[in-house]
C-alpha cells in the first residue's frame, strides 16, 4: 500500500504539488489525470524519489521512504518513461537486464527472464536480444521499456505517459499487449496521463489534479456520474458520451439509447 | 629531384637520431596527454556537477590555451628549470582545455531522459557515471583527446628549446643552420605523426558497443605504453652535462668540430640559447655553447674556455646590405660607416649585459652609447625613401639595429622601418635576398659556414684569419647574391665553450683540451 501524507513540492515560488494526501491499495491501478503543469508527473516522481518533496511523507508498506536508501527503493519500483529512456549503448537484452544485474542475478536466471519477457511482448528474442534500441520502431521500444521496468518483478510500477509518444494505431496495439500481460494483474500501478479516455480505460481509481491539488479522487464512475464540481465536468467534457458508451458496453441497446437521450438533453 | 634525393640521404644518414627523436616526441606527447587525461577527465566530470565551478575552470584552461608555446616554456624555466619536467608540464597545460571541455560537453550532451531512467532503475551516482554517462560521452571525450594529441605533437617541437628533445631538434637546428633538409627531416615526421595519431584515435572514437567498453579500459594502458617511449637522451660521461644550441649541434665549427678535432665526448642535451646561460648558472648544465660577447657571460659569472686548437672561426659583425639600396640612396653608406670599428668585444659585452641583465631597453642602450660617442643626432625629416632593417632574435642584434636606425634618421632624410626578431640566419638571410628587408648585421663566421658552405680545403686555406675570412665572404656575397658587406663594427662574437667560473677553477679546466682530458680520465 502506498500512503501519501500532506505532500508538497515547490520550485522557487511555484507550487508544483500543494499539500496532497491519498492512498493506493495493493493491486490497484491508479491514474493521475490532468493537464500539463498540473503537478501529476512531479507527484509520480516523488514516489521513487527522483524528486524529493519539500514537505510531507510517503509511506510504502508501512515504511517511510524518505528515511531509507533511494537506490534500494528504486530497484523495487518499476519505472516506464514517455520517451522510453532506453540506454542507446546497450543491446535490448542488456537494457532489460539492467535492474536484475544491479541486484546481482546469475547469468542463467537473467537470460531466461529476458527471453520470457520479450516473448510475452511479441518481440522474438532471437531477432531482438542483440539489437540496439535505435534499430527498433517506437512501439517496439516502448515494449522494451515496459519489459525493463518489469524485469526484476517489482511489486509497484510507475508509468509516466507511457503511450504519449506513440501514434494512435501503435498506441492501440501496445495498450492491448499491456492489458493482456498477466504480470501486471497483481501489481500496484500508478500511471500519469492527460488523456481522459486512457485514464478511464485503465484505472480502478482516478486522481484528477489541477494546479498542484486533487480536484477529485474516486472510481471512474464517481468522476463520470458524480463530478465534484464544474472543473471535473468540463474536463470530461466532449468525451462524456464516448466514456458512458464504453462503460455500458456496446451491446446493451436500451441503456445506450437512454444515455444518448440523456447526453442530448444536457447543455454543453 | 636532386633536392628530394638529398633529403632522403640526409634522413638515411641521420636515421638513428631521427628514430630517437621520433620516439622522444611520441613519448613527450603521450606522457603529457596521460597526465592531462588523469587530471582533466575528473575535473570535467566535477564541473558537470558543479555549475559555478565550470565557468572558472573552463575560463582558466582557456586562458592557458592562449599563451604562446614559447612563452609558456619561458614561464616554466624559473619554476621547473630545463628538460623533461617543464616540457611535459607545458604540454600538459595545453592538452588540458580540450579534454576538460569535451568531457563537460559530452556528459552534458547525454539525453536527460536516459540519465533519469538510469537513476530510476536504482543506479548509484557512480554507476550512472560509469555505466551510462561516460560510455555515452565517449565519442565526444575521444574527440577532445584527439585535439589534445594533435596540439601536443605540434607544440612538442618547442620542447627542443629547453633540452627535452623531440623532433624540434632537427627543425630548429635546420632553421639556424640554413639547412632545408634538416628542417624537413624534423617537420615531415612531425606532420606525419600528427596525421597518423589523429587517424588512429578517430578509429578508436568510432568503436561502438562491447568493443567501446574494452577500449575504455585499454586506453590508459596504451597511453602508458606510448609514454614510456620517452627516454632521456643519454650520452657518454655522466660527470658533466653539456647544453648546446640546435645550431651548434649541426655546425662544422660546433659539436662536429669538437668531436673530430678535440675528441671531446660529453653527455649533451639540445637547448635554446635563450635559456642556456641561466641553466648553466643554476647548475643544470656544466658546459654550454655561448657567444663570446654575450652579456650573460658577465651576469652569470661564466668563463670562456680557451679554443687552443682554433676550431671556432672569427665572427666579426658587419652590416650586410642590398646593392640596389646602396645605389639608390648614396647617403646611406656614410651614415652606416659611422659605427665601423667603434665597438670592441668588451664594449659589446657591456652593452649586452645592460640589455640582457639590467633590463635596459635596446633602444635606450643604443641611444646612450651613441650620445657618449658624440654620434647621436635628432631625427631629420624622414621624407625620402624607406629603408627596412632586420635583426635576428637576440639582444646584440636589437641593439645594433637600433643604433643603425638612429644614425640613418639623424644623418639622412630616409625613413626607417625595423623588423626585429627574425628567427635565425636562414630567415634573416632569406628576407634580405628576397628584398623583404634591405639590411641586417651578419657575422663573418656565420656567413662562411651557414650560408656559403665552402669546401673543407677552402676553410683550411682561410685558416680562421680575420681579414681573409672577411675578404672571402665579401667577395662571395657580391658575386652570388649582389649583397654588400660594409666595414666590420669591431667586435668578434665567436662561438665559445663556457663553464661556471667556480667549477672551471675547481676542476682546473682552462681550455677545451683540458676539458677533453678531464672527461677522458674517467
Amino acid at each position: 500500500m502506498i500512503l501519501v501524507k500532506n505532500i508538497s513540492k515547490s520550485f522557487g515560488d511555484f507550487m508544483a504539488v500543494d499539500n496532497i494526501s491519498f492512498e493506493v491499495n495493493e493491486g490497484e491501478n491508479a491514474v493521475f489525470l490532468g493537464t500539463s503543469g498540473c503537478g501529476k508527473t512531479t507527484l509520480l516522481k516523488m514516489i521513487n524519489r527522483l524528486i524529493e518533496p519539500s514537505s510531507g511523507e510517503i509511506w510504502i508498506d508501512g515504511k517511510n521512504i524518505g528515511k531509507g536508501d533511494p537506490t534500494a527503493l528504486r530497484k523495487n519500483i518499476g519505472y516506464v518513461l514517455q520517451n522510453t529512456g532506453l540506454f542507446p549503448h546497450y543491446t535490448i537484452a542488456e537494457n532489460i537486464a539492467v535492474v536484475p544485474r544491479l541486484l546481482g542475478w546469475d547469468r542463467q536466471k537473467l537470460w531466461s527472464r529476458t527471453t520470457a519477457l520479450l516473448e510475452k511482448l511479441h518481440l522474438p528474442p532471437d531477432k531482438y536480444l542483440t539489437a540496439y534500441p535505435h534499430e527498433l520502431s517506437g512501439g517496439q521500444q516502448q515494449r522494451v521499456g515496459l519489459a525493463r521496468a518489469l524485469a526484476a518483478d517489482p511489486p509497484i510500477l510507475l508509468m509516466d505517459e507511457p503511450f504519449g509518444a506513440l501514434d494512435p494505431i501503435t498506441r492501440t496495439s501496445v495498450k492491448k499487449d499491456f492489458r493482456e500481460l498477466d504480470e501486471l494483474k497483481n501489481k500496484t500501478i500508478i500511471l500519469v496521463t492527460h488523456d481522459v479516455q486512457e485514464a478511464f480505460e485503465l484505472a480502478n481509481r482516478i486522481c484528477l489534479l489541477d494546479k498542484g491539488k486533487i480536484v477529485q479522487a474516486g472510481t471512474p464512475d464517481d468522476l463520470l456520474y458524480k463530478p465534484a464540481d464544474e472543473f471535473v465536468r468540463d474536463f470530461i467534457g466532449d468525451q462524456r458520451f464516448q466514456l458512458e458508451v464504453n462503460r455500458i458496453g456496446s451491446t446493451d441497446y436500451p441503456a445506450l439509447i437512454e444515455a444518448f437521450n440523456h447526453f442530448k438533453s444536457r447543455p454543453h | 629531384m636532386e633536392q628530394e634525393q638529398s633529403l632522403w640521404q640526409f634522413m638515411n644518414q641521420e636515421s638513428a637520431k631521427l628514430l630517437q627523436q621520433t620516439l622522444q616526441h611520441i613519448g613527450l606527447t603521450f606522457f603529457s596527454l596521460l597526465i592531462a587525461v588523469i587530471i582533466g577527465l575528473p575535473l570535467g566530470i566535477y564541473i558537470t556537477r558543479n555549475r559555478r565551478a565550470s565557468g572558472i575552470v573552463l575560463g582558466l584552461a582557456g586562458v592557458l590555451q592562449t599563451i604562446p608555446g614559447i612563452a609558456l616554456l619561458g614561464f616554466m624555466i624559473p619554476l621547473l628549470g630545463i628538460g623533461a619536467v617543464p616540457a611535459i608540464t607545458a604540454l600538459f597545460l595545453y592538452a588540458l582545455l580540450p579534454i576538460i571541455r569535451n568531457t563537460f560537453t559530452g556528459i552534458n550532451g547525454v539525453d536527460p531522459t536516459v540519465r533519469e531512467a538510469a537513476v530510476a532503475m536504482g543506479m548509484s551516482n557512480a554507476q550512472v557515471l560509469f555505466k551510462v554517462e561516460l560510455p555515452l560521452a565517449f565519442p565526444v571525450i575521444m574527440a577532445g583527446i584527439r585535439t589534445a594529441t594533435v596540439i601536443n605533437v605540434g607544440v612538442g617541437t618547442l620542447a627542443a628549446y629547453i633540452a627535452a628533445g623531440g623532433l624540434g631538434e632537427f627543425i630548429f637546428g635546420g632553421i639556424a643552420l640554413n639547412n632545408t633538409n634538416m628542417i624537413l627531416a624534423g617537420a615531415i615526421p612531425a606532420a606525419l605523426l600528427a596525421i597518423i595519431l589523429d587517424l588512429l584515435l578517430s578509429l578508436v572514437q568510432r568503436t561502438g558497443g562491447k568493443r567501446r567498453r574494452k577500449m575504455i579500459w585499454a586506453m590508459p594502458l596504451i597511453l602508458l605504453l606510448l609514454s614510456s617511449f620517452y627516454v632521456l637522451p643519454l650520452g657518454y660521461n655522466a660527470r658533466l652535462l653539456a647544453g648546446f644550441t640546435p645550431e651548434f649541434m649541426g655546425r662544422q665549427d660546433g659539436d662536429i668540430g669538437l668531436r673530430s678535432v678535440y675528441g671531446l665526448h660529453i653527455r649533451t642535451v639540445v637547448i635554446s640559447d635563450a635559456v642556456m646561460y641561466k641553466a648553466a648558472y643554476d647548475k643544470k648544465l656544466d658546459v654550454i655553447s655561448g657567444y663570446s660577447t654575450d652579456g650573460r657571460l658577465k651576469a652569470y659569472d661564466l668563463t670562456v674556455l680557451d679554443d687552443d686548437k682554433k676550431i671556432f672561426p672569427p665572427y666579426y659583425a658587419a652590416p650586410v646590405i642590398r646593392k640596389e639600396t646602396l645605389q639608390e640612396y648614396g647617403e646611406l653608406a656614410p651614415a652606416l660607416a659611422l659605427l665601423a670599428g667603434r665597438i670592441n668585444d668588451s664594449i659589446m659585452t657591456a652593452l649586452n649585459y645592460k640589455v640582457e641583465y639590467l633590463k635596459q631597453s635596446p633602444e635606450a642602450c643604443a641611444r646612450e652609447f651613441l650620445e657618449k660617442q658624440g654620434l647621436y643626432k635628432a631625427p631629420r625629416s624622414g621624407v625620402k625613401g624607406l629603408v627596412r632593417l632586420g635583426s635576428k632574435i637576440f639582444p646584440e642584434q636589437y641593439i645594433l639595429i637600433n643604433m643603425y636606425a638612429m644614425l640613418i634618421r639623424g644623418y639622412t632624410d630616409l625613413r626607417v622601418e625595423t623588423k626585429t626578431g627574425l628567427g635565425g640566419t636562414k630567415i634573416c638571410f632569406g628576407a634580405l635576398v628576397n628584398g623583404k628587408i634591405d639590411m641586417y648585421p651578419e657575422y663573418t663566421g656565420t656567413a662562411l659556414l651557414a650560408i656559403l658552405h665552402p669546401s673543407r680545403q677552402e676553410i683550411g686555406r682561410l685558416g680562421g684569419d680575420r681579414d681573409s675570412v672577411y675578404a672571402y665572404v665579401r667577395e662571395q656575397f657580391d658575386e652570388k647574391y649582389r649583397l654588400q658587406w660594409l666595414a666590420p663594427i669591431g667586435f668578434n662574437n665567436a662561438y665559445a665553450l663556457m663553464m661556471r667560473r667556480s667549477q672551471a677553477r675547481e676542476l682546473g679546466i682552462r681550455s677545451i683540451s683540458d676539458l677533453t682530458l678531464y672527461l677522458k680520465k674517467e
